[in-house]
């Protein structure tokens, strides 16, 4: 089931801009090894539904995934066929908003190589670039 | 361990200015405490990035300043991809000072080895008091008797002499913990919207 918040303030939400690099969550606090996203962009909750599972499947029983992201963004549309007007859409999805630099997920207990085989494959689910990092130096 | 390092007193302030210094390999610093006035200084990205490789934090500053600095603050740009900015602070080599410390972990856990044990590290870092001369590159952790279901705190550390441990000792440092089974099963049963905060503006109306 795809991730999506339990209580909001709001049912609608403005689309709002992406300005600038990631200046909080865009180091790897859990793991040892984190996926970082290279551009700006929504990603959705089963887009990060499925990265996990995708991860999941390679590194079950080894290493651990945490997931750095949560989307707290509801996204409208019209529906098909619909004139103009008539209000704002009804909610269909949610999505999470990064900013280049942040960490999307991070992988603790697995060697280079498997962090690099299993981000490779959640890699490929992602809507933007990212790349692999590891844990900066105390 | 002390290091020394080679440092250069920096006029120049300013963004631009930093970008410069950036750009021909060095590194914008200050050196502060001790009640004394700051002080700007330039240092090389080798040096810093090979103190930063082996966790010297305590460093003797030679050139244009002759003193001993605690490595206290290091900026990474945005991305994590280089150092912008370090910050030095006076420390005398007999002061008490606090400092991070990373965490290795040594052995190997029995209770990991099984399907059904996971070794989590938790903690990465813990914060110690010690004298400035005796800061440890990093505190080894013993993992080799840990059992499924059993875990380290940080007062099972084993810290060097004079040492004494600032962050919390119930924190959990490493733990074997059991595999859990199905993941994500737990959200089958969630609504299709989330719930609202605030009270809905036609109720209001109608009262």
């Amino acid at each position: 089931m795809a991730l999506m918040p339990k209580r909001v303030k709001h049912r609608k939400s403005q689309r709002g801009r992406i300005k600038g690099n990631a200046t909080r969550g865009n180091k790897v606090v859990f793991g040892d090894w984190g996926l970082q996203c290279l551009q700006g962009g929504w990603i959705r909750a089963q887009t990060i539904e499925a990265g996990r599972i995708a991860a999941n499947q390679y590194v079950r029983g080894e290493g651990r995934l945490y997931i750095r992201v949560f989307p707290d963004k509801p996204v409208s549309s019209k529906p098909l066929e619909t004139r103009m007007g008539k209000g704002k859409g009804e909610p269909e999805y949610w999505v999470a908003v990064v900013r280049p630099g942040t960490v999307l997920y991070e992988l603790s207990g697995v060697s280079e190589q498997q962090a690099k085989v299993c981000f490779a494959r959640l890699a490929a689910k992602m809507p933007i670039r990212v790349r692999l990092v590891r844990r900066r130096p105390a | 361990m002390i290091e020394t390092i080679a440092v250069k007193k920096r006029d120049v302030k300013g963004s631009r200015a930093m970008i410069r210094i950036r750009e021909s390999g060095s590194i914008p610093a200050i050196l502060y405490g001790h009640g004394e006035e700051n002080v700007c200084l330039t240092v090389s990205l080798d040096t810093v990035n090979n103190l930063i490789k082996h966790g010297t934090k305590l460093v003797t500053l030679s050139g244009d300043i002759d003193d001993t600095a605690l490595l206290r603050a290091v900026q990474w740009s945005s991305m994590g991809d280089y150092i912008i900015h370090v910050d030095f602070a006076r420390v005398s080599q007999t002061e008490t000072v606090e400092v991070s410390v990373p965490i290795h972990l040594h052995g190997e856990a029995p209770g990991a080895m099984s399907s059904a044990g996971q070794l989590r590290f938790v903690t990465h870092e813990v914060t110690i008091r010690c004298p400035a001369v005796k800061i440890p590159e990093f505190i080894v952790c013993e993992i080799g008797a840990l059992q499924l279901g059993q875990s380290i705190h940080v007062n099972e550390l084993k810290l060097p002499e004079g040492a004494t441990a600032v962050t919390p000792s119930s924190i959990v440092i490493v733990q074997v913990a059991a595999q859990s089974g199905a993941e994500g099963a737990e959200a089958t049963a969630s609504p299709s919207e989330p719930e609202l905060i605030r009270k809905e503006k036609a109720a209001d109306a109608g009262a």
